[in-house]
């Protein structure tokens, strides 16, 4: 103790010196701007440039959208502002936004299109809500089984007997997920669990639990086929459809049936039997070196030549087989890619513990690839999603083919900008939603994986 | 329990019986041209515990793999249990869920947790209900000392403990045959006995146990039989005391001396 208080005695007391603020103008918003954009003679006079050029665009669109907006006529002709010039015609936007929106589906039954809409999202939500269980379940049902429902209100007219039980069984997933994920948010437990104790099973072998929600299956198929019994809807033929509708159901077919063709072919590609893997080659390299207009043009036109006379096959059927073939090729590459940067280890250790080839793929190789291909598979989901516009060229009204349309119409005519600026604005609306919601994906789906 | 005791008072009893676990013969493999299996002749009985050593390249990881199929052989016969393996996916996957096996990268699952990574094929493979592999796994999680961690990532671990989580993983099928293809050899040197202190109690157990290592303390506490592989062919196998007192082959001599030199 005492030769480390003399030691103290001798020692110089430390005192760090103080802190002194930075040089003048190097932090904050003047030295951001001034290490950013006023770095030097060059870089003063472009930063100059640019903002002159950046403000005379923001006028020039400011008059174009605003100043000379004229927001209600009845024609083109209305839309003058002087003898010799036109106005920004928003009037004729808005006098034609429902076709944009629906193409040329009667107005009175355009209420099914809006409710498919409507049950699509609502089976959907449940997806995001963190208290639900069974999401997987509730997001595949609601990509393999809803299509039919909404293709049944699209369409309507008379359903024969496979769509009979399709609807059905659509209607009733519909109606247990409602009821599961309600279940969910305010008791905590799922509808299985609540079907579970209701019946007295709580107290049985795990192995029974499933027979009980067989029968409450077997209940909401019969209710619902009893519901939908006496429903029937008008028949819209698919020549009507069209607008962003039209769009949205191609792309979102195309979406759907994307990626899991993709994974199927990526899987084919990489597989160790000959015929399959070769034959997935040639369609994946097939597909991808053709133009998607091309196929579409070859669906369309040539393809009914080669059937036999009388055979008739739907234009917007086979424009949607054409799109789901050219994004299959296309993804099946973006999947190979995701499954090339899984270890081997992997692969060995799944194998090693006896599972089978479905189910180390299903289980382990495939949740952690698709977490890698994220950002590639939204960006090939937003280039097919523009891409349908290419179905206008054969002749099918979507978004563009509608405008295209509007712009021939006698009373509108050479009414071009002001749509194409409306659905250049719908698109980005949807891509930009897509490419946030991928990032917010990435972010949540690496949260737990530590290192 | 202290692995560094290598006096022969505390070689673990013999737990081999007369019973063929696994049975080699004339067993070929070729990767392209070459040869790394050349007529492996080997019978090993039920709990027998073989420690396989040699130089790398020498085919010992090869030969273990190829008992539970991760390599295909392309010439001889090996069978398992009685099971013959041939191209039959059945036989294939049998055998599989009997004989568990430990990596040298653990090659946990990094996407399921703990708990996860260890019910996951119990539930598959063994059609158990997720309660039963449940409780299965925090039994076998206890016997490898990491039951605290089922709720945590693989990535969240040591590389001791991922090794032990990967050893109790391969447990929950409830194996008769364990292979471990140089389960210390990506570890830190502090971490190297918690999970031999884990393979040591196996042993105990009476599991038949193929181990490619290097840990010749290991070796001498817990072989029934060392073998010493290289060039793809078994040079010599010797119970331990033979083997580390007597080599008879000259190779043999010369990589005990270089590993033992240390």
């Amino acid at each position: 103790m005492t030769e480390i208080t003399e030691q103290n005695k001798v020692s110089e007391k430390f005192v760090p010196k103080p802190s002194l603020p930075p040089p003048p103008n190097t932090t904050g918003a003047i030295g951001w701007l001034r290490y950013n954009l006023f770095d030097g003679f060059l870089s003063s006079c472009l930063t100059v440039l640019s903002l002159i050029a950046i403000g005379f665009m923001c006028v020039n669109f400011y008059e174009w959208a605003f100043a000379k907006a004229v927001l209600e006529a009845a024609n083109r002709q209305e839309c003058r502002i002087t003898p010799t010039e036109f106005g920004t015609c928003w009037a004729g936007v808005k006098f034609w936004f429902t076709r944009f929106i629906y193409g040329r589906y009667t107005d009175t039954e355009i209420w099914r299109v809006n409710s498919a809409a409507i049950i699509l999202i609502l089976w959907m939500i449940p997806v995001w809500l963190p208290r639900v269980t069974a999401k997987l379940n509730i997001a595949l049902s609601g990509v393999l089984i809803f299509p039919f429902l909404a293709g049944y209100m699209f369409l309507g007219g008379d359903r024969n007997w496979f769509m009979e039980i399709m609807v059905s069984v659509a209607l009733g997933c519909f109606i247990t997920v409602i009821i599961h994920s309600l279940l969910c948010l305010f008791t905590g437990a799922g509808i299985s669990k609540w079907i579970i104790q209701l019946t007295g099973f709580s107290n049985r072998s795990e192995r029974l639990h499933k027979f009980p929600v067989i029968m409450f299956a077997v209940i909401i198929f019969l209710l619902s086929l009893f519901l939908i019994s006496d429903v029937a809807f008008k028949e819209m033929p698919n020549n009507l459809w069209g607008g962003l509708f039209l769009t949205l159901v191609i792309s979102g077919i195309g979406i759907a049936s994307a990626l899991p063709a993709g994974i199927l072919l990526a899987l084919g590609r990489r597989s160790k039997m000959t015929v399959i893997r070769v034959l997935c080659v040639a369609f994946i390299e097939l597909f991808r070196s053709v133009p998607l207009i091309t196929i579409l043009f070859m669906a369309t036109t040539m393809f009914p030549l080669f059937l036999p006379e009388g055979f008739h096959i739907n234009k917007l059927a086979s424009a949607i087989v054409a799109v789901c073939l050219f994004a299959a090729a296309y993804m099946a590459e973006v999947v190979r890619g995701g499954l090339q940067a899984i270890p081997k280890g992997q692969y060995e250790a799944a194998e090693a513990v006896g599972l089978t080839y479905w189910q180390s793929m299903g289980f382990i190789v495939m949740p952690q690839a698709l977490k890698y291909m994220i950002p590639n598979i939204v960006s090939n989901f937003m280039g097919l999603f523009k891409d349908t516009t290419l179905v206008s060229i054969i002749g099918l009204y979507d978004l563009l083919g509608m405008i295209n349309a509007v712009s021939q119409d006698p009373s509108w005519i050479g009414l071009h900008h002001e749509p194409l600026f409306t659905a250049a604005v719908i698109f980005f609306i949807g891509c930009f939603a897509m490419s946030k919601y991928s990032q917010y994906l990435e972010r949540n789906l690496g949260a737990g994986h530590g290192r | 329990m202290n692995t560094k005791t290598e006096t022969e008072s505390n070689q673990l009893q013999s737990a081999a019986s007369d019973e063929v676990a696994i049975s080699m013969s004339k067993v070929n493999k070729w990767f392209g041209n070459f040869h790394v299996l050349k007529d492996i002749d080997l019978s090993i009985y039920k709990g027998e515990r073989i420690v396989i050593c040699g130089p790398s390249g020498s085919g010992k990881s090869t030969l273990i793999r190829c008992i539970n199929r991760l390599e295909e052989h392309q010439d001889g016969d090996i069978s398992v249990n009685g099971v013959t393996l041939d191209s039959n996916l059945k036989n294939i996957h049998a055998i599989r869920s009997d004989v568990g096996m430990v990596f040298q990268s653990f090659n946990l699952f990094p996407h399921l947790t703990v708990l996860e990574n260890c019910t996951l094929a119990p539930v598959w493979v063994r059609n158990m209900t997720k309660t039963e592999a449940q409780e299965i796994a925090m039994e076998y999680l206890t016997r490898v000392k990491i039951p605290e961690q089922a709720e945590k990532y693989p990535g969240q671990l040591s590389g001791g403990q991922q090794q032990r989580v990967a050893i109790a993983r391969s447990l929950c099928m409830n194996p008769q045959i364990m292979l471990f293809d140089e389960p210390t050899s990506a570890l830190d040197p502090e971490m190297i006995s918690e999970v031999l202190d884990v393979m040591i109690e196996l042993a105990e157990t009476g599991m038949t146990m193929l181990v490619v290592s290097h840990e010749m303390g290991f070796a001498r506490r817990v072989a029934d039989r060392v073998i010493f592989m290289d060039y793809g062919e078994i040079v010599e196998q010797n119970t331990p005391e033979e083997f580390f007192a007597n080599p008879k082959s000259d190779r043999t001599k010369l990589f005990l001396s270089q590993i033992l030199s240390h």
